[in-house]
């Protein structure tokens, strides 16, 4: 069972990340963006991270894509035309992008597996209260400032799109 | 020593890692590719949700919440990305209309 679920999502997963790269308008590409990000969801659920699969569909499916559908939205279908500035540029970036493949394929091959950690309670792993006692005893500082992050790229964000004393 | 036994069936840790590789790759082609900035930020959000995957695959593998807890770091890492850079390309967009991103090289020396 779990093993046809894995590979259903895996081909949802490809299949949508093939689309964000190959069609021409940029809302079709957020769409497939969407789809694949569902299929990672479910391949979350299926790792047993309960609360980074409601965070992956809520917050990254939700929230940011349609941040994504809105700037598209506001600035109009921009179709992108087929022209490249550079020569070969497309021949060379697929040339590229199979060697880093097969660089990460033979890494792969030679990965050491750690045995699992010993005495870890299945049944509690990934639950939001497990991630809850992680962030807010062990990892209380990265959390944060994880924080102050997201702060400053929403002053950021204001500053940048703020009104133009010469606009008005 | 890498499967994992998941509701009964035994499933192994490449095969996830195998996947996001190939999401990696496909969002660094389109990365290289695509000449819209805002499709090339699409493209990047791919790229880091393929690393996302091998860390909660890792996560898994090693029954060690640790790889769940840098995975959410990441989101609000991507989430503030995402914000900053739609910011700055609406801020262009704003003074005029952009196909290629080759196009902005106003800051090249």
């Amino acid at each position: 069972m779990a093993i046809a679920i894995f590979f259903i999502a895996a081909a949802m997963a490809v299949a949508g990340a093939i689309g964000v790269v190959s069609f021409r308008e940029p809302i079709r590409s957020v769409l497939s963006l969407v789809v694949v990000m569902l299929a990672l969801a479910i391949l979350f659920l299926l790792l047993s991270a309960q609360f980074v699969f409601v965070v992956q569909i809520i917050v990254y499916a939700g929230a940011v894509m349609v941040l994504f559908l809105f700037v598209i939205a506001l600035f109009g279908p921009t179709r992108e035309l087929a022209r490249t500035r550079l020569r070969f540029q497309s021949w060379l970036s697929v040339l590229f992008v199979l060697a880093l493949l097969g660089l990460i394929w033979a890494m792969l091959q030679g990965v050491q597996y750690r045995q699992p950690d010993k005495g870890v309670d299945l049944s509690f792993f990934g639950t939001v209260q497990a991630i809850g006692v992680g962030l807010f005893t062990t990892y209380l500082y990265p959390f944060e400032l994880t924080s102050i992050l997201l702060l400053v790229a929403a002053i950021g964000a204001i500053y940048l799109s703020r009104k133009r004393i010469d606009d008005l | 020593m890498s499967t994992m036994d998941i509701g009964g069936s035994q499933l192994d840790a490449s095969w996830f890692l195998i996947l996001g590789a190939i999401l990696f790759t496909i969002g660094a082609a389109g990365v290289l590719v695509r000449r819209n900035p805002l499709v090339i930020l699409i493209c990047i959000e791919l790229m880091l949700n393929a690393v996302n995957l091998t860390l909660i695959v890792f996560s898994r593998q090693l029954q060690n919440m640790e790889g769940q807890l840098f995975a959410l770091m990441s989101m609000t890492v991507a989430a503030a990305e995402a914000v900053v850079g739609l910011a700055i390309l609406v801020d262009i967009f704003h003074v005029r209309d952009v196909e290629d991103v080759d196009e902005l090289s106003e800051m090249k020396g």
